[in-house]
């Protein structure tokens, strides 16, 4: 709609509607007072913030078999050294190490590996409560038959709402996790998804 | 560096009352959408302290690629958002048009004395929150599409039907006040 095809009485109310509304000198204080009592925001330290800060890990089904039977090996190689320098085996079996090698590598932090089928997108990120909904935080990377895309990120432990943005031919649109819990309907026509991290993970 | 960037970083710098500079900078601003889209001062005030405190924890992953202002707005609206839902039905300011028409029969008959203020809020609570939303962020706020899409996530073609749909409601009732 064009400015000139506006409706004069309904310029009328956007024009009073863009006055100013009177505000309580009380809600300003309140705010910085709750402000002060809060910690200080940190940003990710560099060298330390990748360890920590929701990021792309794209790993192809290849690359996680590789890395998974990397991880075995290093356990099967580690069970060997013990076993070599004691003259017996060790209590607890290395190959442990395997079995806990898709679960955290942080103590609160833990891996979900996010995915949507969209052949026809051009870009495809996640958003959700744990980047802020930034459409630039978490871009998901196309997988190599180019049906899917892929993004894995650390998330810690607890329930996180988010949606991915498709941009397509006809604009960018936020789609919900076909594979995942719907969150509650907040009544503005956006569906959102629900993941729950915890002990184990769980979608 | 803008005015926005240097304060967020004061702030992360262990500047506490640098926040305080953001927050009038943007306060104004932000009081007039949430009282437009909230329909009452309670609701907004809490909207608007539960925003400004949730952009200061999360200001550490602010990423100065993006508008400082944009990152608080789309806090804000999702705030609203939520302030809005978590609402039941009966609690809600929002009338709905059934509703609309009934109360606009009482109008009639009482003749409308209201000051413009309250009439300029009263028919934009009378609005579906979806309409009221884009139109407030049309109308008042004065943003593109394309910034609306980005802060809504509700594509460009959606977001100009609902911007038409509220005008049209807008006028429907303008016309039925304007001819008692």
């Amino acid at each position: 709609m064009t400015e000139s095809e506006r409706d004069p009485n309904v310029e009328w109310i956007a024009r009073e509607a863009r006055r100013p509304v009177e505000s309580s000198a009380g809600v300003r204080a309140r705010v910085m007072d709750a402000v002060r009592s809060t910690p200080l925001p940190v940003r990710p330290r560099r060298g330390m913030g990748w360890l920590t800060a929701p990021r792309p890990l794209a790993l192809s089904p290849l690359g996680s078999t590789l890395l998974a039977a990397g991880l075995v090996g290093i356990g099967l190689l580690l069970g060997l050294a013990v076993t070599n320098r004691d003259g017996r085996l060790p209590t607890e079996q290395p190959t442990a190490v395997a079995a806990t090698a898709q679960l955290p590598v942080h103590d609160t932090l833990q891996v979900h590996r996010f995915e949507l089928e969209a052949p026809h997108a051009s870009r495809v990120a996640l958003v959700g409560d744990f980047n802020n909904w930034s459409l630039a935080a978490t871009p998901m990377t196309r997988s190599a038959d180019g049906t899917a895309w892929t993004v894995t990120v650390k998330l810690p432990a607890g329930r996180h709402v988010y949606a991915f943005v498709v941009d397509g031919a006809k604009g960018s649109k936020w789609v919900p996790d076909p594979a995942a819990l719907r969150a509650p309907d907040d009544g503005f026509g956006t569906a959102n998804s629900v993941v729950l991290i915890g002990q184990g993970s769980a979608t | 560096m803008t005015d926005d960037a240097a304060d967020v970083r004061r702030v992360l710098s262990g500047d506490v009352e640098a926040y305080a500079a953001l927050v009038d900078r943007y306060y104004d601003q932000c009081a007039r959408y949430a009282v437009r889209m909230l329909g009452n001062r309670d609701d907004a005030e809490d909207a608007l302290q539960a925003t400004f405190l949730r952009a200061y924890r999360a200001l550490g992953r602010y990423q100065e690629r993006d508008k400082f202002s944009a990152w608080l707005y789309r806090i804000l609206v999702n705030q609203c958002r939520s302030l809005a839902a978590r609402r039941s039905q009966h609690e809600r300011v929002f009338v709905r048009e059934e509703a609309a028409l009934l109360n606009a029969a009482d109008e009639r008959e009482a003749g409308w004395t209201g000051e413009d203020e309250e009439f300029v809020q009263r028919v934009l609570s009378e609005l579906d929150p979806l309409l009221r939303e884009a139109f407030l962020l049309k109308y008042i706020e004065e943003l593109s599409y394309e910034e609306m899409a980005a802060l809504t996530g509700v594509g460009v073609s959606a977001l100009k039907m609902r911007v038409k749909r509220a005008c049209d409601r807008l006028r429907e009732r303008w016309e039925l006040i304007k001819h008692d």
